[in-house]
């Protein structure tokens, strides 16, 4: 066996659309699991109180970056065909921006909004209902943003090719990162906590 | 002695570390330029000839508007513009490292005569691609057998009646039948037809397949 499955043929398409229906239903159950069904605990991230969403998102990233890297160095995965998205730096920054400028007004991101809808939140079904709007703007308004929305283009380009350092070396950073985030964030929160305590609890 | 207790968030940071620190020295995750092939599979598939499709059955699924692969011309761009097979996709052998296509098409390849597209199919192969074709004696074969199909004087009426079906699929790709030994000569002169569909036919689905849109 060899992964990515779906590019070495072991399902086709119309069963690799059941494969994405599946993960998708574990992606949006573990998210609510985390608590992220909720504008208040999402919300609370902004305010240094619960900095829950950072610390399981960056777990998520260094759990599949640590599996994928082993996996391959064991010869399971294929890493050259993993999707790698391409960079275009400008516009990512940008958006990225526009999403988190999002995400503070509106309490969540666009999965933790599904997550939240159908748990039957009102906020989180009024939150999609954004999304939809923006997708149509964002889709009738394409032609006057396309030169912007490609422009400064480099391909699809990692960290290790980037820095040209090994691809081992940038799991040790991220890893390095991760932890001393982790421990960053408890203290951000152990102090804000104590700090907005009294109003809070 | 004093036992180290770890809550299980320490020893999971411990777990993430120590994997992190092998990491550095594990190399490098990515095959890059290498593969590795089965060479008795590959001797039994060269043997079997399971895989050359032939210039006639080509010309059938174009007609057809068969939509279920792709061929590629793996010559230079420079060749391609000049004239390619209706419907097909110009990947130069160069450039087929880096060429997005899928272990799961079905890719029929042809060069000018054969060579390249064989050993086009040869490196594939080796990098497990399961459903690769090659078109029998390549170009130099479609044109000598669908544009100017040839027939001499002294032909009997069974191959002549053969060759009106030639005819018709010769014009259908633009080419030009020729009947007659004293024209054969001639073959060179003949104009290479324009590289488009040819009217009336199904439109080819096959490269207007629009590419799969991937990642979020």
């Amino acid at each position: 066996m060899n992964a990515p499955f779906f590019k070495f043929d072991y399902f086709g398409e119309e069963t690799s659309l059941i494969v994405a229906f599946i993960i998708g239903i574990g992606f949006g159950f573990f998210l609510e699991r985390a608590g992220f069904g909720s504008g208040r605990k999402l919300a609370a991230q902004f305010y240094l109180t619960d900095l829950t969403v950072f610390k399981v998102m960056f777990t998520a990233v260094i759990t599949a970056m640590v599996g994928l890297f082993w996996l391959s160095v064991l010869g399971l995965v294929d890493l050259s065909l993993v999707y790698v998205s391409n960079t275009f730096l400008v516009p990512q920054i940008v958006g990225g921006l526009i999403l988190g400028v999002g995400f503070v007004i509106g309490g969540y991101c666009p999965g933790t909004s599904c997550v939240a809808a159908s748990t039957g939140k009102y906020d989180g079904m009024i939150y999609l209902l954004g999304i939809i709007a923006g997708i149509f703007a964002f889709g009738e308004a394409f032609p006057l943003l396309k030169d912007f929305y490609t422009s400064t283009a480099m391909g699809k380009v990692t960290l290790p090719q980037l820095f040209g350092i090994s691809y081992g070396l940038v799991v040790f950073l991220v890893i390095l990162m991760a932890l001393g985030g982790f421990v960053g964030a408890e203290w951000v929160e152990k102090k804000f906590s104590v700090k907005s305590g009294g109003v809070r609890k | 002695m004093k036992t180290l207790k770890l809550s299980l968030h320490q020893s999971l940071a411990l777990v993430a570390g120590l994997l992190g620190i092998f990491a550095i020295v594990a190399g490098n995750p990515y095959k890059g330029n290498t593969a590795t092939m089965n060479v008795k599979e590959l001797c039994l598939l060269v043997e079997r000839e399971t895989d050359h499709i032939s210039v006639d059955e080509l010309a059938d699924w174009i007609i057809k508007g068969k939509a279920d692969f792709r061929l590629i011309d793996v010559r230079s761009e420079k060749e391609f513009a000049e004239y390619h097979i209706p419907t097909a996709e110009n990947i130069p052998v160069g450039s087929l490292f880096d060429a997005e296509l899928m272990r799961n098409e079905k890719l029929l390849l042809y060069s000018e005569g054969g060579i390249h597209a064989a050993q086009a199919w040869f490196i594939l192969k080796a990098q497990q691609y399961k459903n690769v074709f090659i078109l029998r004696d390549g170009l130099a074969e479609w044109k000598d057998r669908i544009l100017f199909p040839s027939i001499s004087d002294s032909a009997t009426a069974e191959v002549k009646q053969a060759f009106e079906k030639r005819k018709v699929v010769s014009k259908y790709f633009g080419g030009t039948p020729i009947t007659g030994a004293s024209e054969v000569s001639q073959t060179k002169q003949l104009a290479i037809p324009k590289i488009q569909m040819p009217s009336g036919s199904p439109a080819p689905t096959g490269t207007t397949k629009k590419k799969k849109k991937e990642g979020c």
